[in-house]
């Protein structure tokens, strides 16, 4: 649990700290003195620290591991096998189904990928896990592994996948002009800076857990189950995120270890995962395989496309990619079929990375209606707003809002795009290539319900309370702003405190949802507050605008008055002792008001009470443009993204600063993704061979041009409470295939395959 | 006793017997030493073995926690502390290389008033991270580049900081604020 008063941070501008202006990061401060303990930072009397082994096999059986030196190691506490670590029962999974199986190991017998745990150390100290960890011996029955999406059958179809209407079919068929073609995304990995670990303290039956968390209430949830404790009983502490990207909603195997040995040394235990293992023991984004076929008219309107998608799984998980998510909404088209397959390899089972699904389904509708452009002759741009969808295509549904018209407009003008010759190869700066390429992108509004504690204070400062979490999406400050505003307080006053789960309780931080969530629970909850305050000032007998003539009184800068500015203006402190209250407090809520205790407790813990961004009578999404520059070297191949603008429609921004830098940090891992980022498998053995922080190549400073942002976002009032929609994911969707559409522009070569390395063009 | 990276990381090399030093006469154990060391201008006295790193003495023994462990293989920048002014990576660096050293980690970097290094107070300013996991390791090594002579333009600072990375994508802000730094370090 954190607490953030802002009084290093906040400008005395009301501007700036309202809903929308660009307030400075309220946790700033702590973050650039290096005060700010992150999850696994927490300073424990007798920790003790767990190291683990990796299976060396992709596919086999543990026939045989050899503790003894390990275990006669200086400083070695206890050496865990699947044989000696405690039986946990199975948990339930994150839409809330019941487990398969009744009891779990998180050490395994059965080996189905590289790098699973088999085995773990704990030792007195970090150093002494590591060196005794090193001295396990595993004896492995190997059996031959599936490496690789190619090597498998054609897979398992996912019924709930397809998508179908019209007859898409015949409609491709007789199409006069047609562009088919299959576009590859690799094995990619979220490489959050901060790696994956935890400390595990039992205090009797209770335990607590820093970990770093995109959801404490579903960790928690997963915690009671494996160890058979209440939910109350688990405690989920999570101050600080060091990035997440999806990868850190979920409690997993290595959790479970920790949590275990620390019941059985009766000791808090600190696990943290080494670079390595963040590459093997929880899943990045799985590889995929689309393809894409368009049929349309000699005026470039589309009649129908036929989408086939495939992504890898594990093969004791499952993870569908949605790979026609954006296929099936971007461009209207009478007749569409998309089918999606998953094939099972030894892999951990694959997770989420910023914009499942609909960042590769991304990168192949719009690879595709930019060779379509090719074919006809078209400017790419031109060709996007000839086929612009009035309508949700699939739903059938008005958009909520769409901004992309205007997003195609903003972008192309401040890029200067109709400066662009059209022809590949026909643009270059001596030695270098240069290609203008355009794609756009979308994310869903994911909606769920969400509550907040808002507390006034006798001194006239404000807390607000919720068990969400930030990982540098900016919720403390946003917060801060909503609860401000709606409370009539400076800044300044507020308080957020946030990552622990004691606190009101909210549901998973994924798919751009949490702003929206939360900034309505606030906006809520501070209003029940206010209205409490205002009751009181009315009716209270003691109170100095008692007896007054009016409906309501406005608080503002602290202060609080009666509209027509005609009776006396206390300060809220005042008023408040006055009134002798030490606090008014609300718990806000936006969970109907039919939800059972069970429903709450589901909506929380689960995703199942999710609401669908096409419920009712509007589709809601997010939209951008992204307008690329590329620099292609013609003799070695090398590319180099030498401008980026992208405008984009989240709708309404709560702090542009915040959202600003979300957009750019989701292009940068989009010009990531197209150009360095692939985990490469090693088909003897099925090990990823470069999971390590320089084989698998980040994006370095050195790689990252000036990027322009531009916000084309109006309020839309059917996403959210305040209006905005999702920021955090938007950005690095249409990334990719806008730069690959760069790059045949700029070359006359087509790469369909992630990421466009030099080998591919020269 | 120093050597350059290209990237301006500084890797400290081994004595020239090869040999690090115990510190103390007095040794409890032979496996452990008694080292002192100076960090952000205190003495701290700890037993540590000889492997341990200085990023793990930090972090593990003297909670500074603000040096962060990314990679721990000298991948990613996040440990970057100063040592006698020059920027070196703790991750790769055994805390008994150190002794008699000056260690500066980001904890030390403001001054005893709070006021912040200018280099702090611009990554406030221009939003230059997000989750904040690689920040201290990308003020430390911004706060060396500038003293280096390396942020004479944004080309540069982007060379030259090349060696920090973050995956939150914060790279143009933090180009913004070294060269706000660097224009008000020179004035």
């Amino acid at each position: 649990m954190t607490v953030h008063d802002m009084k290093h941070a906040a400008s005395d501008s009301a501007r700036l700290e309202a809903v929308g202006g660009r307030l400075s990061r309220v946790d700033g401060p702590a973050k650039i003195t290096g005060a700010a303990k992150y999850a696994f930072e927490q300073q424990l009397e007798g920790l003790a620290h767990a190291v683990l082994v990796g299976a060396t096999i992709a596919a086999g059986k543990v026939t045989a591991i050899d503790t003894r030196a390990a275990e006669t190691a200086p400083g070695v506490l206890a050496v865990l096998t699947p044989g000696s670590i405690m039986e946990l029962k199975g948990a339930s999974d994150w839409f809330g189904r019941p487990p398969a199986e009744e009891t779990y190991c998180p050490l395994v017998r059965e080996v189905t990928f590289s790098g699973q745990h088999v085995a773990a150390v704990v030792a007195e100290t970090f150093e002494q896990a590591v060196a005794a960890a090193a001295l396990v011996k595993v004896w492995y029955d190997e059996t031959p592994a599936i490496v690789d999406l190619s090597d498998g059958s054609d897979g398992i179809p996912i019924d709930a996948m397809t998508k179908e209407w019209g007859d898409a079919q015949a409609a491709f068929a007789a199409a006069p002009v047609r562009v088919c073609a299959a576009y590859n995304t690799p094995r990619e990995f979220q490489a959050a800076m901060e790696p994956h670990g935890l400390i595990a303290r039992w205090e009797g039956d209770a335990l607590t857990i820093w970990e770093p968390s995109q959801w404490l209430d579903g960790m928690a949830r997963t915690y009671a189950e494996w160890f058979g404790v209440p939910f109350e009983n688990v405690r989920l502490v999570s101050p600080y995120i060091g990035g997440g990207f999806g990868s850190k909603a979920l409690a997993l195997a290595h959790s479970a270890v920790a949590a275990a040995a620390a019941k059985m040394l009766g000791r808090p235990v600190k696990l943290v995962l080494n670079r390595p293992q963040n590459f093997t023991s929880y899943g990045g984004r799985a590889a995929t395989r689309q393809t894409v076929a368009i049929g349309a008219d000699r005026e470039g309107r589309i009649q129908s496309i036929v989408h086939r998608g495939v992504n890898e799984t594990a093969v004791d998980g499952m993870w569908v990619e949605p790979l026609g998510s954006v296929t099936s909404i971007m461009y209207a088209t009478p007749n569409f079929s998309s089918k999606q397959n998953v094939v099972r390899v030894n892999t951990v089972v694959p997770g989420a990375k910023r914009a499942p699904g609909e960042n590769p389904s991304a990168f192949g509708i719009e690879c595709a209606i930019d060779e379509l452009a090719y074919e006809l002759g078209i400017d790419p741009l031109e060709m996007r707003l000839i086929n612009y969808a009035e309508q949700d295509p699939e739903a059938k549904k008005a958009w909520s809002t769409r901004q992309l018209r205007e997003a195609f407009a903003a972008g192309a003008e401040a890029f200067g795009w109709a400066k662009r010759s059209p022809a590949p190869r026909s643009m270059r700066d001596g030695h270098q290539l240069i290609g203008w390429g355009v794609a756009a992108g979308t994310y869903p509004v994911r909606r769920a319900y969400g509550e907040a504690m808002v507390k006034l204070l006798a001194d006239g400062s404000a807390e607000v309370e919720s068990s969400s979490i930030d990982m540098g999406q900016g919720t403390y400050t946003i917060l801060a702003q909503t609860a401000a505003e709606t409370l009539g307080v400076p800044v300044k006053q507020v308080s957020v405190k946030l990552g622990d789960s004691r606190l009101a309780r909210a549901g998973v931080t994924g798919g751009s949802r949490l702003a929206g969530v939360m900034t309505g629970a606030v906006y809520k909850a501070a209003g029940q507050a206010l209205d409490e305050l205002i009751g009181l000032a009315l009716s209270d007998p003691r109170s100095p605008f008692h007896g007054l003539q009016a409906n309501t009184l406005v608080v503002k800068d602290g202060r609080i008055a009666s509209p027509r500015g005609d009776g006396p203006e206390i300060s809220i402190p005042e008023l408040m002792g006055t009134l002798g209250r030490e606090k008014i407090e609300a718990k806000g809520d936006t969970v109907p008001a039919s939800f059972t205790p069970q429903q709450r407790y589901n909506n929380y813990t689960t995703i199942a009470t999710a609401i669908p961004h096409t419920e009712g009578d509007y589709s809601r999404h997010s939209w951008c443009a992204h307008f690329v520059e590329v620099r292609v070297d013609e003799d070695f191949g090398t590319v180099r993204v030498s401008r980026v603008v992208s405008a984009l429609d989240s709708g309404r921004l709560y702090n542009p600063k915040l959202a600003e830098s979300q957009w750019k940090g989701g292009i940068i891992m989009g010009i990531g993704q197209a150009l360095l980022e692939e985990g490469i498998v090693d088909r003897r053995h099925g090990r990823i061979v470069n999971g390590n922080l320089a084989d698998y190549m980040l994006p370095t400073n050195a790689d990252i041009p000036d990027i322009q942002t531009i916000s084309v976002g109006i309020p839309d009032p059917h996403s959210s409470a305040l209006g905005g929609k999702g920021v955090g994911e938007l950005g690095i969707v249409g990334v990719a295939p806008a730069i690959a559409n760069a790059v045949f522009h700029a070359t006359g070569k087509r790469v369909r395959d992630l990421p466009i390395t030099l080998e591919k063009l020269i | 006793m120093t050597s350059q990276t290209h990237t301006g990381q500084t890797i400290i090399d081994p004595p020239e017997d090869g040999h690090f030093r115990n510190g103390s006469t007095n040794q409890p154990s032979p496996t452990t030493l008694s080292l002192h060391l100076t960090i952000n201008g205190r003495d701290h006295a700890l037993e540590v073995e000889p492997r341990v790193t200085l990023l793990d003495a930090l972090r593990e023994r003297l909670a500074l926690t603000g040096t962060k462990k990314g990679c721990d293989q000298g991948q990613c920048g996040a440990c970057t502390v100063h040592v006698d002014g020059e920027r070196v990576l703790a991750c790769l660096t055994l805390a008994a290389q150190v002794e008699g050293r000056s260690i500066t980690t980001i904890e030390g970097l403001a001054d005893e008033d709070g006021t912040l290094n200018a280099v702090q107070a611009a990554f406030l300013e221009q939003d230059a991270f997000q989750c904040g996991y690689c920040t201290p390791g990308q003020i430390m090594s911004a706060v060396a580049c500038i003293r280096e002579g390396h942020a004479g333009s944004d080309e540069e600072i982007r060379e030259y900081m090349a060696g920090n990375l973050c995956r939150c994508g914060a790279y143009p802000h933090i180009v913004a604020a070294v060269r706000q730094a660097a224009k008000e370090l020179r004035s």
